[in-house]
C-alpha cells in the first residue's frame, strides 16, 4: 500500500464521478490517517493471513439457478418515469466522451 | 385511552371487538404526525393510508396485522411512493416496484403510514445526517438528543407512539442501538431471514431488515408474516419459517447466557452497568446459567476498523447506480460526465463522499489486501471466535449501548481517534449474520437504555423466548414517549 | 530484422437466452427502444442479480468445446467503473473464478496444427446500447444484462492467419451449440485484439497495442496484417510501440488511435455478496455437456470419414449451422450422402439464391427430399425427370405423388428380366448390328440402346438397359 497524500484523494474522489471542497479533503486525509491506524491493529496480528476473506456470513451455498423463463417487462413509460430526459423512448444525456 | 398507545396485539383485539377501525387508526396517527417535533418524517402517506383504511371494513380474526399503520424507512422501496434514503441525490425518485417486505406486509392488509428519516445512505449512526437534518429522541423535550441512527425516523415514530410498528434496515447496530435510545424492541433477524429485495443496499452481506416494535412479542409476530425465501433475493434462506410466537412464554431453565467480559467492562456508566448486574440475576432466578467468557481486546479493538473499511468499500459500489441518468437528482452539465460529477458532487453530501473516497481507495489494487481484503480476513477472525461462544452458549448477552442517548455534538459522524468497543460491538451480529435483539431495561434520569441479546443463526425462537422471560420480569413493556408521563 | 508476432484475443459472445443474465427481462433482437427492461436493468435501487440457468449451461458448453477445466462452483465478482452504458456502475462478472479455465483450440492451416492456448472462459453481462449525436446521446437498456461468455487466450498466436481462423472457429462453434448466432456484423460476436512485436531473439516481450472495433470476420486478418505491418514500420525507424488503443477503420482499411492507455484502469473488483456460491454439480455439468449439440467439428468428422464426402461439399454443408441440421436429416433416411450433398449444393443453393431465402424456409422438408433422391439413386427415374419433378414441386408446392402424375411420369422400368427380353427381341432383329459391335464400331453399341428405348417408350433405365445390353452381347460372339 502505497502513503495517501491529497493529490491521490482527489483522484480517488474524481474517479467516483465528485469533487469535495478544499476543507474536506483535509478532513479526509485525517479521518484516513485514524484508519490507517486501527488497521495497523490487525496487521499486527500475524494470524491474519491464515484466515479466508469472509464474503457472506455463513457459508452460503446453493444448488439452483433461475429457470430461463422470461417474464413480460416493464412497462416503458414507467420504466422512463423517473428519468428527466428522454427522448423516442430513449434516455437522453449529455454528449458521452470518448 | 388511544388506541395508538398500545402494542400490535392489542390494538389487533379492539379492531376484532370494533372497539376502534383502521379508519380512525390512520386519523389519529395523521394528528401525531402532524405533531411530530423529532424530524422523523419524509413523506407521509396521507392519502395512500386512508383510502386503504377505508377499504378495511371487516375485520380478520387470525389476521393481527389487520388494519394496523405502520412506518417504513426511506430506503425501502414503496411503488408509487417518494423514496429518497434521506439523500438529496435520490431527490424525486418514485420507485416503481414494492418491496418484498412491503408487499407480504400489504398481503396481511397492514397499513402503510409513512416513510421516516435515516442517516443519509442508511450510512450513520446518528440520525443527524440526513437530508431533512436531525431527527431527535422523544424522550428529550428540549431536542438535544439524538435518537440513534441510522433507524432514527423509524425509532422515532414508534417511541413517540405514531405507529405502533416501524420497518428499519440494520448494517452496524442501525436498528438495535436506536432502540436501546428510544426504550423500544428493535430487532434483526439471521442474514438472509427477510429477503432483501427492495432494501436500498449499503453492504449486501451486513444488511439485514428488521423493526422496531413495543414488544417482544409483536417483534416475533411481524417476523411470522415477512420472514421467508424469495425467489427476487438469491441470498435469502431457504430455512423453513417458524412460528416465532409459539414459544414465548417457555421456561428458559437451563438457557446459557454469556456475557463478554471485555465488552461489559469498557461500558462506564455505572448506572446501566449496576442495571446489568440486576438483570443478569433475574436471568439467574428465573434458572439460566450466566457463563463469563473472554474475547482478545485486541480483536475487540479491530471491530470498527474492520467494519469501516468493509462497508465504505462495499457502499462505494452500491451507491455507483445513483448518477442522475435513470431516475433521482439530475444536475446539467456540457457533457455527460460534467453531469454525472455535478449530479454526485451535489447529491452527496460531503461525509457521505469521505465514506466513499475511503471504500474506493481500500479496493484499489495497490491497497486492497491491506486495507480491504484483510479486513474481510479480520471478519472471519471476529466470526470464528463468537461462534465459538455461541457454540457454548446460547445467547450472548450485553448492554446495547454504553450509556444513554448523547447530545448531538459538533463532530457528527467524523472518524475518532479512540477504540469504542461497548459503542461498536453490536457488529458482531452482521458480521456472522446473526439475529439480535434490544429491548428496554431501564431509565437514567428519564432516558432509557437498553440491552441486546444475540443468538445463533436461525435460533430466532429461542432468542425470542429468552428476551420475553426478561420483559415479563422487568415490566417494560410497551414504552413510550407519549405514554410515559 | 525478424520480428515475432504476439497475438491475444478476447473474444465476447453475446448469448441467444430466452432471458437475461440476471434478471428475467426478455432477450431480443430488433425491439422497439427500452420495451425489454425491468427494475433490475436500470439499476433501480433494492433490486437484486437473479443468476440464469441457461447461460450457465451455455457457457459449460462451450468451455468443453474448448476442452476446458470447468469449476464446481460459481462465484460472481464486481467490476467498479462509471460510464453512461453501464446503470449499476458496475458489472456483474467472474474475476477469481472464471467458471472454465486452460484450455485449447487446434487450429489446422495447411496441414499444420497451431494450439491456441485459452486462459479463461468467463459468465457476464452486456452493457445498453447508445447512439451518439454531435450534442447528445441515447441510451436504450433493452441489451443491457444479456448474456456475455469472454473468452480469453493467451499471448500465444504468432500470424493473423491463426488470429483469423481462430475467430472464425470460434464463431463455428458457439452458432453450432446454439448458444449465439455468432454474427460480428452485429456485435454479437466481438473481438479485442492485443498485439505486439518483438526481435526474435529478444525474451522480453514488446508494447502491446490493443486492436478494437473489428466488424467482420472478413476484417480480421486485414486489420491484424496492417497492425503487424505498421508496428514493424515503427520499429524498424527505431520508433517506440506506444501503448494505446487503436480502432479498425473499415472506410480506410486502418487502425487509428482510440485513446492511449496510461496506468492500466484498476476495476476495483471484489465478491458480490448478493449472489450465494452456487454449487454446480457433477450430475448438472455432465448433464449440460450431455445435451450439447454436435459441434461442427464432430460433424466434419463424419462427412469425411464415415460419409466419404470430399472436403469442398463439407465445408459447404458446414459453412451454415441450418444447412447441416438439413443435410445431417436427410442422412437419417438415405445412405445416398454423396447425392444429398450435390443436391443441397446445388439445386437448392441455387433455389434458395434465386428465392433470397434461407434453408429453414425450404418447402421441401428432408424425407421427401431423400425419396426423391433414391428413385433417382436407384434408377427409377432418370436424373432429368427427377429435376422436373423437383421443379415442380417448389413451383407448385405438391408432393413427389401429386408431381409426377402431372407431369406424365410413370416409373422407369429397371426389372432385369423385363429388360433382357427386350434387349434380346432387339439383338434378334439386328445381326448387323451385333457384327458391327462386335469388329469395334462402338456407334453400334449406341444404335441398339436406343432402339430399345425407342421400343420401350422411354421406360427402361438407360444405365441398366446399357449393361444388359453389353452382358448379351458378349453371350452373341
Amino acid at each position: 500500500m502505497k502513503t495517501v497524500d491529497l493529490k491521490k484523494l482527489q483522484t480517488a474522489a474524481n474517479r467516483l464521478c465528485f469533487d469535495m471542497s478544499e476543507e474536506e479533503y483535509q478532513t479526509l486525509l485525517n479521518e484516513f490517517r485514524t484508519i490507517t491506524k486501527q488497521m495497523e491493529l490487525i496487521a499486527e496480528d500475524k494470524t491474519i493471513d491464515q484466515y479466508e476473506p469472509m464474503i457472506y456470513p455463513f457459508p452460503c451455498v446453493i444448488n439452483d439457478l433461475r429457470d430461463d423463463e422470461p417474464i413480460n417487462p416493464s412497462n416503458r413509460d414507467e420504466i422512463l418515469k423517473n428519468a428527466q430526459n428522454k427522448l423516442a423512448g430513449q434516455i437522453k444525456v449529455k454528449k458521452v466522451n470518448g | 385511552m388511544n388506541y395508538l398507545d398500545l402494542t400490535i396485539k392489542e390494538i389487533h383485539e379492539a379492531l376484532v371487538n370494533k372497539q376502534v377501525t383502521p379508519l380512525e387508526l390512520v386519523n389519529e396517527a395523521l394528528k401525531r404526525a402532524k405533531e411530530d417535533k423529532c424530524n422523523a418524517f419524509e413523506y407521509i402517506m396521507e392519502k395512500e393510508a386512508l383510502s386503504l383504511a377505508k377499504t378495511l371494513t371487516e375485520p380478520e380474526k387470525d389476521n393481527l396485522l389487520w388494519g394496523i399503520p405502520f412506518a417504513i424507512k426511506d430506503n425501502i422501496s414503496t411503488k408509487g411512493v417518494p423514496t429518497c434514503a434521506s439523500s438529496d441525490i435520490l431527490k424525486g425518485y418514485v420507485p416503481i416496484y414494492n418491496a418484498t417486505i412491503i408487499e407480504k406486509l400489504l398481503k396481511k392488509k397492514a397499513i402503510p403510514f409513512a416513510k421516516v428519516t435515516l442517516d443519509e445512505l442508511a450510512m450513520g449512526g446518528t440520525g443527524a445526517t440526513g437530508h431533512l437534518g436531525k431527527t431527535t429522541n422523544p424522550y428529550d423535550v428540549s431536542h438535544e438528543r439524538m435518537v440513534g441512527g441510522s433507524s432514527c425516523g423509524s425509532a422515532a415514530v414508534v417511541s413517540s407512539a405514531i405507529v405502533p410498528f416501524a420497518l428499519g434496515s440494520d448494517t452496524g447496530d442501525s436498528i438495535r442501538k436506536p432502540a436501546s435510545y428510544a426504550g423500544l424492541v428493535g430487532f434483526k433477524p439471521t442474514w438472509g431471514r427477510i429477503s432483501r429485495y427492495g432494501l436500498f443496499p449499503f453492504t449486501p452481506s451486513l444488511d439485514s431488515l428488521g423493526f422496531f416494535t413495543r414488544s417482544v412479542y409483536d417483534s416475533a409476530l411481524i417476523l411470522n408474516i415477512v420472514a421467508g425465501y424469495d425467489k427476487n433475493d438469491f441470498t435469502s434462506s431457504r430455512e423453513k419459517v417458524d412460528d416465532y410466537t409459539s414459544d414465548l412464554n417457555k421456561p428458559i431453565k437451563g438457557i446459557k447466557i454469556a456475557v463478554i467480559k471485555e465488552i461489559l467492562e469498557s461500558v462506564s456508566d455505572p448506572y446501566i452497568q449496576k442495571k446489568f448486574q440486576e438483570t443478569l440475576k433475574i436471568y439467574e432466578e428465573l434458572g439460566a446459567k450466566i457463563n463469563y467468557v473472554s474475547v482478545n481486546h485486541h480483536l475487540l479493538k479491530t471491530l470498527f476498523p474492520t467494519y469501516y473499511i468493509i462497508s465504505c468499500a462495499e457502499a462505494t459500489s452500491n451507491n455507483a447506480n445513483l448518477d442522475g441518468v435513470k431516475f433521482g437528482l439530475n444536475l446539467e452539465g456540457n457533457t455527460f460526465n460534467d453531469s454525472l460529477i455535478k449530479t454526485r458532487s451535489e447529491g452527496f453530501s460531503e461525509r457521505i463522499k469521505r465514506r466513499f473516497v475511503i471504500g474506493s481507495y481500500s479496493l484499489m489494487a495497490e491497497n486492497q489486501n491491506e486495507l480491504y481484503l484483510r479486513a474481510t480476513k479480520n471478519r472471519h477472525k471476529i466470526v470464528d471466535e463468537i461462534n465459538k461462544v455461541l457454540k457454548d452458549n446460547d445467547v450472548i448477552f450485553l448492554p446495547a449501548s454504553p450509556s444513554v442517548a448523547p447530545k448531538f455534538d459538533n463532530k457528527i459522524d467524523q472518524l475518532e481517534d479512540e477504540y469504542l468497543i461497548a459503542d461498536n460491538y453490536m457488529v458482531i451480529a452482521n458480521f456472522a449474520g446473526l439475529p439480535s435483539i434490544t429491548i428496554p431495561t431501564g431509565f437514567v434520569n428519564d432516558l432509557p437504555f437498553g440491552f441486546n441479546l444475540t443468538a445463533s443463526a436461525f435460533a430466532e425462537k429461542k432468542l425470542f423466548n429468552i428476551a420475553k422471560a426478561l420483559e415479563d420480569k422487568l415490566g417494560y413493556y410497551n414504552l413510550s414517549a407519549r405514554t410515559k408521563k | 530484422m525478424d520480428f515475432e508476432v504476439i497475438i491475444g484475443l478476447e473474444i465476447h459472445v453475446e448469448m441467444k437466452t430466452k432471458s437475461k443474465m440476471f434478471s428475467a427481462s426478455p432477450v431480443a433482437f430488433g425491439a422497439e427502444p427500452n420495451t425489454l427492461t425491468s427494475p433490475y436493468d436500470l439499476a433501480f435501487p433494492g433490486t437484486l442479480p437473479l443468476p440464469n440457468k441457461q447461460a450457465v449451461i451455455n457457457a459449460i458448453q462451450v468451455a468443453h468445446a474448448l476442452h476446458m477445466k470447468i469449476d464446481n462452483e460459481l462465484h460472481f465478482d464486481r467490476k467498479n467503473y462509471f460510464y453512461s452504458d453501464l446503470p449499476k456502475g458496475y458489472q456483474i462478472t467472474q474475476n477469481r473464478r472464471p467458471i472454465g479455465s486452460n484450455g485449447y483450440l487446434d487450429i489446422v492451416i495447411d496441414n499444420k496444427v497451431n494450439r491456441v492456448e485459452i486462459e479463461r472462459l468467463h459468465l457476464e453481462e452486456d452493457t445498453a446500447k447508445q447512439l451518439h449525436f454531435p450534442s447528445y446521446s441515447l441510451i436504450d437498456y433493452n441489451r443491457v444484462g444479456v448474456p456475455l461468455i469472454e473468452i480469453v487466450t493467451r499471448p500465444c498466436i504468432h500470424s493473423s492467419d491463426v488470429a483469423a481462423k481462430y475467430v472464425e472457429t470460434i464463431r463455428e462453434i458457439v452458432s453450432f451449440l446454439e448458444v449465439s448466432d455468432g454474427k460480428m456484423e452485429e456485435g454479437q460476436l466481438r473481438c479485442d485484439v492485443n498485439i505486439s512485436l518483438k526481435k526474435k531473439d529478444d525474451k522480453k516481450f514488446g508494447t502491446k497495442v490493443e486492436v478494437k472495433n473489428i466488424n467482420s470476420f472478413n476484417y480480421i486478418k486485414i486489420a491484424l496484417e496492417y497492425e503487424i505491418n505498421r508496428q514493424k514500420n515503427e520499429l524498424l525507424k527505431g520508433h517506440q510501440i506506444v501503448q494505446e488503443t487503436r480502432r479498425y477503420d473499415e472506410a480506410n482499411k486502418a487502425t487509428q488511435t482510440m485513446r492511449l492507455k496510461t496506468d492500466s484502469v484498476d476495476y476495483k473488483y471484489f465478491p458480490e455478496a448478493n449472489i450465494p456460491i452456487i454449487k454446480l454439480s457433477q450430475d448438472f455439468i455432465n448433464h449440460a455437456i450431455e445435451s450439447s449439440n454436435e459441434l461442427a467439428s464432430d460433424k466434419r468428422k463424419r462427412y469425411l470419414q464415415e460419409y466419404k464426402l470430399n472436403d469442398y461439399d463439407t465445408s459447404i454443408l458446414l459453412s451454415n449451422l441450418a444447412v447441416a441440421r438439413y443435410f445431417d436429416e436427410c442422412s437419417k433416411f438415405s445412405k445416398h450422402y454423396k447425392a444429398i450433398a450435390n443436391w443441397i449444393i446445388v439445386d437448392i443453393s441455387a433455389f434458395l439464391n434465386k428465392n433470397a431465402i434461407t434453408i429453414d424456409k425450404f418447402n421441401i422438408k428432408p424425407k421427401v427430399l431423400v425419396s426423391l433422391i433414391d428413385e433417382i439413386e436407384t434408377g427409377k427415374i432418370s436424373n432429368k425427370i427427377g429435376r422436373e419433378i423437383f421443379n415442380y414441386m417448389l413451383e407448385k408446392n405438391v408432393d413427389i405423388k401429386t408431381a409426377k402424375s402431372a407431369l406424365n411420369i410413370t416409373n422407369q422400368e429397371s426389372d432385369d428380366k423385363v429388360i433382357r427380353a427386350l434387349v434380346n427381341e432387339i439383338l434378334d432383329n439386328n445381326e448387323q448390328s451385333i457384327k458391327d459391335y462386335h469388329a469395334g464400331k462402338d456407334r453400334a453399341l449406341g444404335f441398339l440402346i436406343g432402339q430399345a428405348m425407342k421400343k420401350s417408350g422411354g421406360k427402361i433405365n438407360p444405365s441398366i438397359t446399357s449393361k444388359i445390353m453389353i452382358e448379351e452381347l458378349k453371350r452373341r460372339k
